[in-house]
């Protein structure tokens, strides 16, 4: 008895010695980072105590997130489909380029309140946040790599070992680093400095159109596309048909139930100015072409949702109203927030390709007559 | 910090003082096909004739729980992917204090809490290639394998079984009863279990390799294979 007090003393006295110095590392060498909840807006649902967000964790992530080192052949990086300047949707693009010339089944969603969102993809099949990247990651067309030569090609990268050093604490390099990471800089991503967002806050006022879009939007178009972040996170069915080629079912997929059939989730409308084109599939080339969808469009079947059974009534004036709302929800700061430019690249603004630019300004003089 | 580390080190020296108690519990699984040793390229016939060999067999052991008369041993976070390819993973090492164990539970499977907690590690790390990205959630087991009775590409055959949502789950608690006891007092013991491959095909629910050979998604066939391989373990040896 007396021999296991001894050891207990001396054991005492290592373990304060080792807390002491861990404390110490801990503190000097990791920097917190804040997640700002936006005022009035809901408590976010991704669980930061599992993932505390810090200064290196979010540059690498930041670093993973444009390296084409997380796909097979170097070229596709998160980033290639995901564009800042596009709200990191694919600018442009119905559909998004992958692996060997092939393209996605799917348009690119825009990334950003991502913190509020519990389920991804448009059909919801994943559940976790962490768990997104591992899609595109590991689809043949998309980046086509697997996740054994993801973390082999990380752990021989020196700058990478003393990056999850910095982040985690120590050199290991596995699959839940990886993908906490991109999670850290992908969170931060919070889309709520738009003039919309200015004139909430009563910083800011709407000009008449502005102001009689936004009585339209609230009557005709907010019980899916809620305020404050544009959308309700459902599963609809506006109205659409299947492609032929692509045969997508949507939501059916994921629940095998056949009154999913056809149903997507509700995209935000924040930044649409720039994500263009719309829906699913990106069937949608402009705002026009999804408003005269809603009002003369509507394809009803036994999924179509019974809020647009009949169509939305818009007439050309309304459309001209409500799409001068909807720009005033494209927030320039975040487009141009250079946290999330790509490293080396924080003072250079990133534009969309010079064609796409025109593709860009044509869109908007069309809009405007 | 110093007050809680004193709680911890007296923590750990009290479990130290209980080493002598403690001791080795060995879990071997022995992979077969009705009453033969399961060997990759081997040919064998399920009870509706057709002739297979496997190449893949794989499936997750979790949420072990022992009993004794009065005690409970849960060993909770501990999740064990058995591949036949992988000798070492057939062994499941436990500590447990129980003298005499009476009765030996776990799932085939991955509870539905780490479905959906995001990226985890070691055994349930989603590189192990048990883990649908695209529809989230565990491959609680995998069997693959060539019949000449599927009409498929190079008359490959495979079942993916996977789904922990309501109506879909597909992880089976499977529980053993020792009438007689586990005599662990005084030594090491171990308890050999044999997982039969027949039973994916016949035992709730027919599942014939010539009409579905692909499992690859949570669902029905997920769940009727499930309901099968929850037939196919039984005990071998205790010692």
């Amino acid at each position: 008895m007396r021999s296991f007090q001894i050891i207990l003393i001396i054991s005492l006295f290592i373990g304060t010695c080792v807390g002491w110095i861990s404390a110490e590392e801990k503190t000097s060498a990791i920097h917190p980072l804040q997640f700002v909840v936006p005022k009035g807006w809901p408590q976010p649902v991704y669980d930061f105590k599992q993932n505390p967000l810090t200064q290196e964790g979010f540059q690498l992530g930041r670093k993973l997130f444009y390296d084409g080192k997380l796909s097979k052949d170097g070229n596709f990086p998160c980033a290639s489909c995901h564009q800042q300047f596009a709200a990191f949707a694919t600018y442009d693009h119905n559909l998004s380029h992958g692996f060997n010339n092939s393209f996605t089944k799917r348009n690119a969603p825009p990334l950003f309140n991502l913190a509020w969102q519990k389920e991804f993809m448009w059909d919801g099949g994943i559940n976790h946040l962490d768990l997104q990247p591992l899609a595109p990651m590991t689809d043949t067309n998309e980046m086509a790599e697997n996740i054994d030569n993801v973390i082999a090609k990380l752990k021989a990268d020196t700058t990478y070992r003393r990056m999850f050093k910095a982040a985690f604490g120590d050199n290991n390099i596995n699959t839940q680093r990886l993908t906490k990471a991109l999670s850290q800089f992908i969170v931060m991503m919070v889309s709520a400095t738009s003039k919309y967002d200015r004139v909430m806050r009563g910083e800011d006022t709407f000009n008449l159109p502005q102001r009689l879009g936004y009585d339209i939007f609230k009557r005709k178009c907010a019980s899916c596309h809620s305020e404050p972040l544009f959308t309700d996170f459902s599963y609809r069915n506006g109205g659409l048909t299947a492609d032929d080629f692509l045969n997508d079912c949507g939501r059916m997929k994921i629940t095998h139930n056949i009154n999913d059939s056809l149903k997507f989730k509700v995209p935000t409308l924040r930044n649409a100015e720039v994500t263009f084109p719309y829906g699913h599939d990106g069937r949608f080339y402009s705002l026009l072409d999804v408003m005269n969808h809603y009002r003369q469009g509507i394809i009803n079947s036994n999924t179509t949702d019974s809020l647009l059974k009949k169509g939305i009534s818009l007439s050309n004036f309304e459309i001209g109203q409500l799409k001068a709302f909807i720009y005033t929800l494209t927030d320039s700061a975040f487009l141009n927030d250079s946290r999330f430019a790509p490293p080396g690249f924080e003072n250079r603004t990133q534009r969309p390709p010079l064609q796409h630019l025109h593709a860009s300004v044509q869109g908007l003089q069309s809009a405007a007559h | 910090m110093l007050k809680k580390y004193c709680y911890f080190l007296c923590l750990i020296s009290f479990t130290n003082i209980n080493v002598d108690a403690q001791h080795k519990l060995l879990i071997c699984f022995k992979n077969i096909a009705g009453n033969q040793p399961l060997q990759k390229d081997s040919m064998y016939k399920n009870e509706f004739g057709e002739l297979f060999t496997v190449h893949v067999f794989k499936y997750y052991i979790s949420n072990i729980v022992l009993q004794s008369e009065n005690k409970t041993e849960q060993f909770s976070d501990e999740y064990f992917l058995i591949d036949d390819a992988d000798s070492s993973s057939k062994k499941i090492e436990l500590n447990t204090n129980l003298n005499h164990i009476t009765s030996l539970k776990f799932l085939l499977g991955i509870d539905s809490v780490k479905n959906v907690s995001g990226v985890q590690t070691g055994s349930l790390d989603p590189a192990k290639g048990m883990f649908w990205v695209w529809n989230t959630g565990y491959v609680m087991a995998k069997l693959e394998g060539k019949s000449a009775s599927a009409n498929t590409p190079q008359h490959a055959f495979s079942y993916h079984v996977g789904g922990y949502k309501q109506n879909e789950n597909t992880s089976r608690e499977i529980s053993f009863k020792f009438l007689s006891g586990v005599d662990c007092s005084n030594k090491n013991c171990t308890i050999t279990i044999s997982a039969d491959v027949l039973k994916w095909f016949n035992a709730i629910n027919e599942i014939r390799i010539s009409e579905t050979p692909f499992c690859h998604e949570p669902g029905s066939l997920a769940t009727k294979l499930a309901d099968n391989y929850a037939q196919m373990f039984n005990i071998v040896k205790v010692e």
